[in-house]
């Protein structure tokens, strides 16, 4: 399966989700005025990667910021990746990283670890 | 001797300024410390813009993200919901105007929006910021998550956090006003403010 790789910009994050290591990356900042247009692709694409069964994926979020339209997405992004490793033998981790003092970023983090049932560690940088 | 299109003009000039003082705009944007004024489209374009200006107005870090935080929301529902709308050609669509400024006092920034809404939406949002300035830290934290969870409303864009996150980013209730315009539309004033020191 093909890599998927958006370019960011000051409103869309970089996206970077490689197919035969497992490692799905967004990092930046997400504000786009059309958030499900923009982030349609990016499921289109998940979706068909888990469609094998079994495969190993480390899902990273690098955010410096994004909008409560970005927030929905994460969690949508996250729940089909809770539900691939209970019901096709996924093995996911999660690493939510964010900046030393950005307690909010922080925060949000934390929030997503309780709304999901996976490995999910904050990390700080 | 003044030409007779010179005079033309300076007649259509003059009945400009008897509507509009530049003296008066100014005076008002002082009295109120405006740092950040915008009237019109809410275009991506624009969005960045005040972006890049509040990433270096406040001394704090966290509060420029913050204030950053409920302006963008502020924006995105101005863009998305307002009554009043204009072709934007960028976006090749219609999207909403309004304005959104930014004043300060001693001890707070003051995010004022300010768009025309159909009166029947109205209610909902009032009863809404009623619930939401109600609840403490942590029944804003359970409210967001839940409301988050939901299936995303059918036809609307929007997440349906934006104002539950700008009272937890502001730490402080939100103020609506509405100001009655006709019988089907009325114009809707959002305040929120944030502590200048954290």
């Amino acid at each position: 399966m093909e890599n998927f790789h958006i370019e960011g910009s000051t409103y869309i994050p970089r996206i970077d989700f490689n197919a035969s290591t497992g490692v799905l990356e967004i990092e930046g900042e997400s504000y786009h005025e059309y958030t499900m247009e923009f982030f349609q692709p990016i499921f289109d694409w998940i979706n068909e990667y888990l469609k094998e069964e079994g495969r190993n994926i480390t899902m990273n979020f690098k955010m410096s910021y994004f909008n409560t339209s970005s927030s929905r997405r994460f969690l949508e992004i996250l729940t089909l990746l809770e539900e691939y490793q209970n019901n096709k033998g996924g093995n996911v981790t999660v690493n939510w990283y964010y900046e030393e003092n950005d307690v909010d970023m922080q925060e949000s983090g934390e929030e997503y670890a309780d709304d999901v049932e996976l490995t999910f560690n904050l990390i700080a940088y | 001797m003044i030409s007779k299109v010179t005079k033309a003009n300076m007649l259509q000039e003059k009945e400009y300024l008897e509507h509009f003082s530049v003296k008066t705009f100014k005076d008002q944007l002082e009295l109120n410390h405006i740092l950040l004024a915008f009237n019109g489209m809410f275009t991506q374009e624009v969005l960045t813009l005040i972006g890049k200006t509040l990433q270096s107005t406040p001394n704090s870090q966290m509060i420029s993200k913050r204030l950053f935080a409920i302006v963008i929301e502020m924006a995105q529902n101005i863009h998305h919901y307002s009554a009043h709308k204009a072709y934007s050609e960028k976006d090749e669509k219609e999207v909403g105007t309004g304005v959104i400024t930014i004043g300060s006092d001693d001890q707070y920034f003051h995010i004022c929006s300010g768009n025309y809404i159909k009166k029947s939406e109205v209610p909902p949002l009032l009863e809404r910021a009623d619930y939401i300035n109600e609840l403490d830290k942590e029944e804003l934290r359970d409210f967001y998550r839940e409301v988050r969870k939901a299936p995303q409303r059918a036809n609307k864009p929007g997440a349906n956090l934006g104002l539950i996150d700008m009272v937890r980013k502001s730490g402080n209730p939100v103020l609506i006003e509405i100001e009655e315009v006709d019988d089907d539309i009325s114009f809707f004033i959002l305040n929120v403010k944030i502590n200048k020191e954290l």
